[in-house]
C-alpha cells in the first residue's frame, strides 16, 4: 500500500463577489483507497488544526446519487474517471507527486458560494416551470391499467437518471444547461402521462432555461462524457424536436 | 432571481413562433438549416468549378451558363445571401451569449474523453467562420466583381464572346501567396465542416443511436472531400496552368 | 410518577401514552377514521400556513399533496435542492400489496410481514394503515411520471425483496427511492410554480417555537448566510429523516442528523425507542480512518453470493488459494434452511461474531467475504453479470478489486434507524401541532424494518396519512393567529444564537469530526450489533464526559455570518452526543431481545433474540427533563389483537 504525497491548486474565493485565486497546498500520507473527498477531509483537518480556516466544499450521500458533490478536477468535471461523481472518485487514480488542480463548476448561472461551493437554484427553478406531470395526489387510476412499453419505460428512466449534479453545465465550453433540461423533457416525453403537458412543458422549462443566463448548446457532447449517469445527448435532441412542435403549435388548443 | 410566484404565460402563436429565434434551440436551429444550406451551396460550387480540369472552355462555358440565368440568378444570389447573413448574425449572437455564460474560464483545460465529440473544430468554429467570411467577402471581390470583358478578359463561349473567368483564376493562382492563402483557407472549411455537417442535424434534432455515428462519419469524409476538391484547383494551376 | 429501580438502571416512570387508535375492526379503523374526521373547508385552508421540515419523501410528498389542498405550505431543506433528500439513496424497491403477480399477496399479509418483521414492537392499527396506502402510493407514483421496471408487455414488474415469500416489490432499476423523491419534489415544485409552497432551501432547522403549548413556528439558519430567521406557522411537520449518523459512520448522508428532532424532544416531544437501530449486513467495510461513510451494497446480491472466513484465525492465504475444507461457510452452517438469506440482523450478528473470533479478512480484519464464484460457474458469468453489474462495478470503483475474480469483503453497517419521535396515530408528537412523519417518526417497523418499506412509509405518511390527520387537528383545535412578533420567537431565537456563538467561541484542540469519530465508536462498540449490561453502562458513563470535553475543547473554524460546514456539523454532532445517551439508556432499560435491538444476556439456546413479551411489549418514549441522561419513561402498551406475537425462528 503505496502512500502518495499530492500537490494541490485549489480555487479559494471568501464569498460570492469577492475576487479568487488558486491556492497551493502540499498534503502527504494519502492512501489509494481513499475517495478523493476524504483526501480534501483529511486536509482540511489538518487546516483547522493549524488554524486556518478549511476548505469548503460541498457533499452528502457519497455514492453517487444526490448530485451535491461537483468538482472539476485536472480541467474535467468530477475527474477523470468515467460515469463517476467526485464523490466516488478514489484516489488510486492518481500518481505518487501528481498536482491536481480542483476548481469549482463555473457558469454564471452557478455563482460561486465560498471556495468550491457553487449555488445550483436555477435548477429547481426551471423544474418549477414544468419538469413533472401535473397529478394531484389521490387521482390516480389504476397503475396497471396504462401499459407502457419497457423499451420506453427503459428510455424514460435512463433520462430520468439524472442527479442534477451540473457537470453537465460544468463541462460544456458553452456553459449550457441543454443535458439537463433536455433529460427531464425527454423523461415525459417518453411516457404516455406526460403527453397532455408536453409542449407547455418544453417551452416553459426552456425559457426559464435562457432567462437564467446558460449558454447554447453547440453539441460539443462534452457533457455526455462528464455526465456520472451517462446521459446521452439525444435527450437534446429530442428537446429539441419538441420545442419545434411546440412553438408551431403555439395558439392551438394543445398548448 | 426570479420572481417565482409569476404564473409564466404560454406565449400566443405569433410570439411562439418568433421565440424560435429567440432561444437557444431556435438559434441553433437557425444556425444548423442555414449552415446545411451553405453546404449544399458548397457542394454545387465545387462541382461546377471541377470544369476547371476540363479546360479553359468549358471552365467559361460553365460560368457563361450561371450568368445566362438573368434575373432567376439574383434571386438565387439573394437568397445565398440571405442564408449567410443569418448563418452569421446567430452563430455570432450565439457565441456571444457562450462567452457570457461563463465569464470566467477554467485555469486548467481537460477533456472528459468519450464519447465527447468536442474536438478543435468544434471550439474553432466561429474562429474559422469568421475568417471564411473574411475569405467570401474578398473572393466575391475578385471573382464576381474582378476583372471583366471591358477589361480584356475576354473569351468565346459557343461563338460568342464572355467574359473569360478561367483567364482570371489561372493567372491569380501563379501567385503562391494566394495559392497558399486558398488552400490554408479551405482547410478550415474542412473544419468548419467536420463539426458543422453533423451537429446541423443534432441541432435540428435529428439524432439516432444507430444513424449519427453514420451522419458523423459522413461530416468528416465531406470536409476531406471539399478541402481537397477546393484545394486541387489551385495546386493543379500553378503546377500544370502556365500563362 | 414513580420511581422504579430497575436491575440495572434507575428509570423514572411516567404516566402511560394513549395512541388515539380508531375503534373497530382493525381493516375498518382507517375508514372509520376518515369518515369521523372534520375537514378544514377549502377557504380556511388558505388561511393556515404549514412548516414543512424536510423534503425527502415524507416531506416533499406532505409539502405537495397539503399544497394541492390549498394550504399554504412553506417547505425547509437543509440542501442546496429539495431534490437531494437522502430518500435519493434507496436502491431496492417500494413494497405495495398490490398483487399484481398473483401470488398470494394482500394487504394483510403486507400488515402482517410488517409486523412480524417488527418483531411484534410495532402498533398494529398503523401497520394495518400502511399496507391499505401502499396500493394507492404505486398509483400515484405511476401517474407522476416515474419510470419503474415494466415487463415488455407493458405492465410493472415485481420482485421479490429481503426475504419475502411474495413478489411486492416495484423498483426502478437500483435507483428507486431517487426515482420516487424526483416524482415527489415535481409535485411540490408545481406547487412552488402555483405559489402555494415557498421553497426555503439551504435552511436548517434549529429550533422549534412552542406558543400556548403548540408548536407554533421555527427558528431555522440560512446555511449561505448564517442569517438566523423565524417561520411562524399553525402546524410543523417534521420530516427529518433517521439519525444513524449518531454512529459516524453509516450509510446515511453526511448531512443527515437528528438535530431538528432532537430539539422537538428538548421542547417536549418524546424520543420513543431510540435504541432500534438496523445494521445493513452487505456494505463495503472500512478501508481506514480516513472513511467518512459507508457504501451499501444491495441485499439481493444475497441471492447468489456465498458468505465465509476460513475456519483458522491464523489462515492468512488469499481467498482464492484457501482450499474447501479449509473455508466456514457460517451462516448456511448454521441456518440450513434459509442459508445466505437470513434476516438483515442475524446475517449481520453473525458476521461480527467471526470477526470477533479473529476470523475477519482483509486489511482491517473486519470483513468477510461474499463469494459469487460458485453461482458464476453455475450460471456463467454472462447471467450473474446481468443481475449485479452495476453493483460489481461500483464496488470496484471502491474498492479497486473486481468481484467476478476475487469474493467481495462486506461488512454491517448501520443503515435506519426505527426509532424517532413519538407519534400517535394522527402522527402528532406529544406536542400538539407538531407532526413527525417517514423515518422521522417511530411508528411503523417496530424493532426492525423490512426491505423496501422505508419508502413506503415515506410516500404513505406524505401523500395518504397527513392530508387528513393535519386537517382534523386544524379543524379541530383553537390556532389563534400568532406572528414572528410573539416573545417566544424571541427567546427561542436568542438561545439559538447562543449557542452558535458558544460554539465559534470554544477555539478548542480537537475537531467537530474527531468527536463525531470517537463518539460514533463507543455507540458503535456498545450500541451497535449486540448490546450488553455491561457495555451499555460503561457506555452511559464515558459519553457525557465526551459531551463536557466537546463543550470546553471543540474547535470550530470560520465564523457564523458565512457557510461553514463545520458549524453545521458541530451543532449536529452536539446532539448527537446527547442522543446517543438516551439510546444506550433505552438498550439498557430494555432487558429483552428483539429485532436491530440484541441483548447478549437474552437469547435462544440458538442465539436467536430472545424477546421478553411479558414485559415489554411497548415502545418506550422518553421525555426529556431538562438536562441530558435523565429522561423519564412514558408506555405505550403495544396491543396485539390480530397477531399473534411468535418466536423467529430461520433454522
Amino acid at each position: 500500500m503505496s502512500k502518495m504525497t499530492l500537490h494541490l491548486k485549489i480555487w479559494r474565493q471568501k464569498s460570492r463577489n469577492a475576487e479568487g485565486a488558486l491556492e497551493d497546498h502540499t498534503i502527504e500520507n494519502i492512501l489509494p483507497e481513499m475517495s478523493f473527498l476524504e483526501m480534501l477531509d483529511v486536509l482540511n483537518e489538518k487546516l483547522i488544526k493549524a488554524g486556518k480556516e478549511p476548505i469548503e466544499f460541498d457533499s452528502d450521500c457519497r455514492e453517487g446519487i444526490c448530485g451535491t458533490c461537483g468538482l472539476v478536477i485536472n480541467g474535467v468535471a468530477h475527474g477523470p474517471q468515467h460515469l463517476t461523481a467526485t464523490c466516488q472518485l478514489h484516489m488510486r487514480t492518481f500518481r505518487d507527486g501528481d498536482t491536481i488542480t480542483i476548481e469549482p463548476w463555473r457558469a454564471k448561472a452557478f455563482p460561486i458560494l465560498k471556495d468550491l461551493v457553487v449555488d445550483r437554484a436555477a435548477f429547481d427553478r426551471i423544474i418549477q416551470k414544468g419538469g413533472y406531470v401535473s397529478a394531484n395526489t389521490g387521482s390516480a387510476r389504476d397503475a396497471n391499467e396504462l401499459p407502457i412499453g419497457k423499451e420506453y419505460a427503459d428510455k424514460s428512466f435512463d433520462a430520468a437518471a439524472c442527479i442534477g449534479c451540473g457537470a453537465c453545465v460544468a463541462a460544456c465550453p458553452n456553459a449550457s444547461a441543454a443535458l439537463f433540461v433536455s433529460a427531464k423533457v425527454s423523461q415525459y416525453t417518453y411516457l404516455p402521462q406526460g403527453h397532455p403537458e408536453r409542449y407547455r412543458r418544453v417551452l416553459k422549462m426552456v425559457n426559464q432555461m435562457d432567462e437564467e443566463g446558460f449558454g447554447n448548446c453547440s453539441n460539443h457532447g462534452e457533457c455526455e462524457a462528464a455526465c456520472p449517469k451517462g446521459i446521452s445527448i439525444e435527450n437534446i435532441a429530442i428537446m429539441r424536436r419538441e420545442y419545434v412542435k411546440a412553438a408551431l403549435r403555439a395558439g392551438a388548443a394543445v398548448v | 432571481m426570479q420572481d417565482t410566484n409569476k404564473q409564466s404565460v404560454v406565449p400566443g402563436a405569433i410570439e411562439s413562433i418568433l421565440s424560435i429565434f429567440d432561444s437557444t434551440p431556435g438559434r441553433k436551429i437557425i444556425t444548423g438549416l442555414s449552415g446545411l444550406g451553405l453546404v449544399g451551396f458548397i457542394i454545387g460550387h465545387l462541382a461546377g468549378n471541377l470544369s476547371l480540369f476540363f479546360g479553359k472552355d468549358a471552365f467559361n462555358a460553365y460560368a457563361e451558363k450561371l450568368h445566362s440565368l438573368g434575373p432567376l440568378l439574383y434571386v438565387i444570389e439573394l437568397g445565398l445571401l440571405a442564408v449567410f447573413v443569418f448563418h452569421i448574425v446567430f452563430a455570432i449572437t450565439v457565441t456571444a451569449q457562450n462567452k457570457a455564460a461563463r465569464s470566467r474560464g477554467y485555469a486548467v483545460k481537460g477533456n472528459a474523453g468519450k464519447p465527447s465529440r468536442k474536438s478543435l473544430a468544434s471550439q474553432s468554429m466561429i474562429y474559422t467562420g469568421l475568417l471564411l467570411l473574411v475569405f467570401t467577402v474578398v473572393h466575391v471581390w475578385m471573382f464576381k466583381y474582378g476583372p471583366g470583358i471591358n477589361q480584356g478578359y475576354v473569351a468565346d463561349v459557343h461563338g460568342a464572346p464572355a467574359r473569360d473567368l478561367y483567364r482570371l483564376v489561372a493567372e491569380s493562382f501563379q501567385n503562391i501567396w494566394i495559392v497558399l492563402g486558398y488552400s490554408s483557407i479551405m482547410v478550415l472549411l474542412g473544419f468548419h465542416i467536420r463539426h458543422g455537417f453533423w451537429s446541423a442535424f443534432q441541432s435540428l434534432g435529428a439524432y439516432h443511436p444507430k444513424y449519427t455515428p453514420l451522419i458523423y462519419a459522413a461530416g468528416i469524409l465531406l470536409a476531406v472531400v471539399l478541402a481537397v476538391g477546393f484545394i486541387a484547383m489551385p495546386v493543379y494551376i500553378y503546377a500544370f496552368v502556365k500563362v | 410518577m414513580s420511581t422504579a429501580t430497575k436491575r440495572n438502571i434507575e428509570v423514572r416512570e411516567g404516566a402511560a401514552l394513549k395512541a388515539n387508535i380508531p375503534s373497530g375492526s382493525l381493516d375498518r379503523k382507517w375508514d372509520t377514521y376518515k369518515a369521523g374526521i372534520k375537514v378544514v373547508n377549502p377557504a380556511n385552508k388558505r388561511k393556515y400556513t404549514v412548516l414543512v421540515v424536510g423534503t425527502g419523501l415524507a416531506g416533499a410528498s406532505a409539502a405537495a399533496s397539503l399544497a394541492e389542498l390549498g394550504y399554504n405550505v412553506k417547505a425547509f431543506c437543509t440542501h442546496d435542492s429539495p431534490r437531494r433528500a437522502h430518500s435519493i439513496a434507496a436502491q431496492g424497491g417500494i413494497n405495495a400489496a398490490k398483487n399484481y403477480q398473483n401470488d398470494g399477496d394482500s394487504i394483510w399479509r403486507l400488515f402482517y410481514d410488517t409486523i412480524k418483521g417488527g418483531d411484534f414492537r410495532a402498533r398494529e392499527a398503523n401497520v394495518h394503515r400502511l399496507a391499505q396506502v401502499s396500493v394507492n402510493i404505486i398509483d400515484q407514483c405511476v401517474a407522476q411520471g416515474v419510470p419503474f421496471a415494466r415487463e415488455y408487455g407493458g405492465l410493472l414488474s415485481n420482485r421479490s425483496f429481503g426475504g419475502a415469500q411474495v413478489s411486492r416489490t416495484f423498483y426502478a432499476r437500483g435507483q428507486t427511492g431517487q426515482q420516487l423523491l424526483i416524482g415527489a419534489y415535481g409535485a411540490m415544485m408545481r406547487q412552488v410554480e402555483a405559489g402555494k409552497v415557498e421553497l426555503l432551501s439551504h435552511r436548517e432547522m434549529l429550533d422549534l417555537v412552542v406558543i400556548d403549548g403548540k408548536a407554533r413556528g421555527i427558528i431555522a439558519r440560512d446555511l449561505y448566510t448564517g442569517e438566523i430567521e423565524q417561520y411562524a406557522g399553525d402546524a410543523v411537520l417534521l420530516c427529518t429523516g433517521g439519525y444513524g449518523n449518531a454512529y459516524y459512520l453509516s450509510t446515511n448522508a453526511k448531512n443527515s442528523n437528528v438535530t431538528a428532532a432532537w430539539r422537538c424532544h428538548k421542547r417536549g416531544a418524546y424520543f420513543a425507542n431510540p435504541c432500534f437501530t438496523q445494521i445493513h449486513p452487505t456494505c463495503i467495510p472500512v478501508s481506514g480512518d480516513h472513511q467518512s461513510k459507508l457504501t451499501l451494497m444491495s441485499e439481493s446480491l444475497r441471492n447468489d453470493g456465498r458468505v465465509w472466513v476460513p475456519k483458522n484465525p491464523t489462515d492468512k492465504r488469499p481467498p482464492a488459494q484457501i482450499p474447501e475444507e479449509d473455508r466456514d461457510y457460517y451462516l448456511e452452517r448454521k441456518y440450513p434452511s434459509f442459508g445466505n438469506l437470513v434476516p438483515r440482523d442475524v446475517a449481520s450478528r453473525n458476521a461480527k461474531y467471526v470477526c470477533d473470533e479473529g476470523r475477519g479478512v482483509g486489511e482491517t480484519q473486519l470483513a468477510v467475504y461474499m463469494d459469487f464464484a460458485d453461482s458464476i460457474k453455475r450460471l456463467g458469468e454472462k447471467a450473474v453479470r446481468d443481475r449485479y453489474d452495476n453493483l460489481f462495478e461500483m464496488y470496484e470503483r471502491i474498492t479497486g478489486e473486481n468481484p467476478y475474480h476475487e469474493p467481495m469483503r462486506i461488512y454491517p453497517a448501520v443503515h435506519y434507524t426505527m426509532g424517532g419521535l413519538w407519534v400517535d396515530y394522527d402522527l402528532q408528537t406529544t406536542i400538539p401541532g407538531l407532526f413527525a412523519l417517514g423515518e422521522a417518526n417511530f411508528s411503523d417497523h417496530g424493532a426492525n424494518r423490512l426491505g423496501a418499506s422505508a419508502l413506503m412509509q415515506g410516500l404513505a405518511d406524505g401523500y395518504f396519512v397527513i392530508p387528513y390527520t393535519l386537517g382534523d387537528y386544524l379543524a379541530n383545535s383553537e390556532i389563534k393567529p400568532v406572528s414572528t412578533q410573539h416573545e417566544a420567537f424571541g427567546a427561542t431565537t436568542q438561545e439559538v444564537q447562543a449557542q452558535v456563538s458558544q460554539l465559534l467561541a470554544i477555539q478548542g484542540n480537537k475537531t467537530v469530526t474527531e468527536f463525531h469519530r470517537e463518539l460514533g465508536l463507543k455507540l458503535w462498540d456498545y450500541v451497535g450489533m449486540s448490546r450488553t449490561a455491561d457495555g451499555l453502562k460503561q457506555v452511559i458513563s464515558e459519553i457525557p464526559a465526551l459531551r463536557k470535553e466537546f463543550w470546553e475543547n471543540v474547535r470550530v473554524p470560520g465564523d457564523a455570518k458565512d457557510w461553514n460546514k463545520n458549524l453545521e456539523f458541530a451543532g449536529r454532532v452536539a446532539d448527537f452526543l446527547e442522543l446517543g445517551e438516551l439510546m444506550a439508556i433505552d438498550a439498557l432499560n430494555r432487558e429483552e431481545s428483539c429485532g436491530g435491538h440484541f441483548r447478549e444476556e437474552y437469547q435462544t439456546p440458538d442465539g436467536e433474540a430472545l424477546r421478553n413479551d411479558e414485559e415489554y411489549t411497548y415502545a418506550a418514549a422518553w421525555e426529556y427533563t431538562g438536562k441530558p441522561g435523565d429522561p423519564i419513561l412514558h408506555k405505550e402498551n403495544l396491543e396485539f389483537e390480530n397477531v399473534k406475537p411468535s418466536q423467529r425462528s430461520y433454522k
